[in-house]
């Protein structure tokens, strides 16, 4: 590895050069330092970078604010919340992009809801059982109960489908079930939500958790999965509008310092990010607006 | 009989493979040609990419590869000819340089993503750009382009070189008129390859030419690539699919052009070649 490294230091100081030669390139990173202009039109570049869940929709909703906004621009990026965090932090991305609350350690971020996801277990649609209670879930998942006949379904083996480290789901799944990811014993590990919908579709054995929005969707398309109530409530997105879906998370923006440092462009966006403006894009994700 | 049960086993197994090629092709071509038209190939994606089309996309595709080419052909063709011509005089070198490229066709796409956001876009400031995406792609097809042209040159008949010098032509003219010439099948194979690994690259692109899908205005602008595009439509999108299908065709389309494209410059630039002697 050490030595792979010392060649990889080679190539860069090869392309360095390359690079040098070639009188390129423009900083394009510090371009983002917005100016507000005498007028008071917002002028600028915006660069997000975080969760693939909220990736989409803020995608959706910058390209509108691009347009009502003219003179502006906002870059969309990916890579997981734990990304939006550490981009946040270094400067790299003006506002991250975080699929669940800010844990204690992040203080140094501000974080802004923009909308509401509920992540709902999912099982194949042949599976007889109508719903799990908590123990069950929690016995399935570190490993007690390995078949579905011992909870009173058919003579086959749970396939327990777990989200990959990094993932939001798998932090809220964590942090509900009050589960450390050392004691699931997993049989696939996934990564995206539409990964853990063909895996469950395609298995009539498995279990798996997956964002609601998806899970609703998929569903109502036909494809072979039916989401969990829990707690007796039906994971639903009106449910998790009115908070009595209790398996739900907020879908945050988050800024490095307090609210006041982040730029005029940084703030109007999140502004508008949660506004009633946008709401029929929130939806058209399959997420819950927080304003109707 | 042991010829028959080999024939028989040989037939099998090419008729497998043919088979998993037909399947592939085939599912894509069902599930992607219907969303196929020409406003998906003119129009710029909307709702997230279920809708609308992928212009832009391709556009950044298109200059992600360019930017990938040019750095990579001439760096590469030149390592290649010190290689196979120059390194004679002195073995262990040639070996050194042959050994990391060996190391690096080896290393895994992610980890020269993960060096192109670090090197190119934070350190040389690029950002996430076509630029340092292209760039990126270029360190990662480097190694297969240097160590197949390589071999395409080593392959021409040392008699060649041997009756050059003997007619006392100059170094350069041997390599331009005789060696390249000689080696063009060979090099046009390898640069194949690499079009087709730098098409179907994802990971790599990820964190450097990144996920904005707006048509890009500069090299410097972030561009989404198709294979990006379809993974995030696939494995992100809800209702995605099928739009993921037709860039897929797409994909699949543009690489066979491109390909056609190649060997026919290569049939071409040969024919001058040794015509014009």
């Amino acid at each position: 590895m050490c030595r792979a490294r010392i060649r990889l230091n080679a190539l860069c100081a090869f392309l360095l050069l390359m690079v040098a030669c070639s009188g390129e390139p423009q900083q394009s990173a510090d371009a983002g330092a917005p100016s507000e202009k005498l007028t008071g039109q917002l002028t600028g570049q915006l660069t997000l970078t975080g969760s693939s869940t909220v990736a989409p929709l803020i995608g959706e909703i910058a390209k509108r604010f691009e347009q009502t906004h003219p003179g502006t621009r906002v870059d969309v990026q990916t890579g997981g919340s734990s990304r939006g965090v550490a981009d946040a932090r270094r400067g790299t991305a003006d506002i991250g992009m975080v699929s669940r609350a800010l844990n204690a350690d992040e203080g140094d971020l501000t974080a802004y809801p923009i909308a509401l996801d509920g992540v709902a277990m999912i099982l194949h649609r042949d599976n007889p059982l109508p719903a799990l209670s908590e123990e069950q879930i929690v016995a399935i998942y570190t490993g007690q109960v390995t078949n579905w006949r011992e909870i009173g379904g058919a003579d086959a083996p749970i396939t327990v489908v777990n989200k990959a480290e990094g993932r939001s789901t798998l932090e809220l799944f964590l942090g509900y079930f009050k589960l450390r990811n050392e004691d699931i014993k997993p049989s696939i590990i996934i990564g995206d939500n539409q990964q853990g919908i063909r895996t469950v579709a395609a298995d009539p054995n498995a279990i798996g958790y997956v964002s609601i929005g998806t899970a609703t969707y998929e569903a109502s398309r036909g494809t072979a999965i039916k989401a969990l109530s829990m707690r007796g409530v039906e994971a639903s997105l009106e449910n998790v509008r009115n908070g009595s879906f209790p398996l739900s998370r907020p879908l945050h923006l988050v800024t490095l310092g307090a609210a006041e440092q982040a730029s005029a462009l940084a703030r109007s966006f999140i502004e508008y990010a949660a506004s009633a403006e946008v709401s029929d894009l929130t939806e058209a994700q399959y997420f819950v607006p927080l304003t109707q | 009989m042991a010829d028959r049960i080999a024939t028989v086993f040989m037939w099998g197994v090419a008729l497998l493979i043919s088979a998993v090629f037909a399947w592939i092709v085939g599912d894509l071509l069902l599930q992607g040609l219907p969303h196929l038209s020409w406003g998906f190939l003119s129009t710029a994606p909307t709702d997230a990419g279920r809708a609308g089309g992928i212009l832009p996309i391709l556009v950044s595709t298109l200059l992600i590869l360019i930017v990938c080419m040019v750095v990579a052909i001439p760096l590469g063709l030149g390592t290649a000819v010190l290689l196979s011509e120059f390194s004679r005089r002195n073995p262990l070198f040639g070996r050194l340089v042959r050994y990391s490229l060996d190391v690096l066709a080896g290393v895994p796409s992610i980890v020269f993503g993960l060096f192109g956001n670090a090197f190119f876009s934070l350190y040389l400031g690029m950002g996430f750009s076509i630029l340092s995406g292209g760039l990126t792609l270029a360190c990662m097809v480097l190694p297969l382009l240097i160590r197949s042209s390589e071999t395409a040159l080593r392959a021409v008949p040392d008699d060649y070189r041997r009756a050059a010098a003997a007619l006392g032509l100059p170094v350069f003219t041997t390599l331009w008129r005789i060696l390249l010439p000689a080696a063009t099948p060979g090099l046009i194979a390898g640069l194949v390859l690499g079009i087709g690994r730098a098409l179907a690259e994802t990971a790599a692109l990820l964190f450097t030419s990144g996920y904005v899908d707006r048509m890009p205005g500069s090299l410097l602008d972030s561009g989404r690539s198709l294979s990006i595009h379809i993974y995030d439509l696939a494995m992100n999108v809800p209702g995605g699919e099928s739009n993921a299908y037709a860039s897929a065709v797409v994909l699949i389309m543009l690489l066979l052009i491109i390909n056609a494209l190649t060997f026919r410059a290569a049939d071409r630039w040969l024919h001058q070649r040794i015509t014009a002697v």
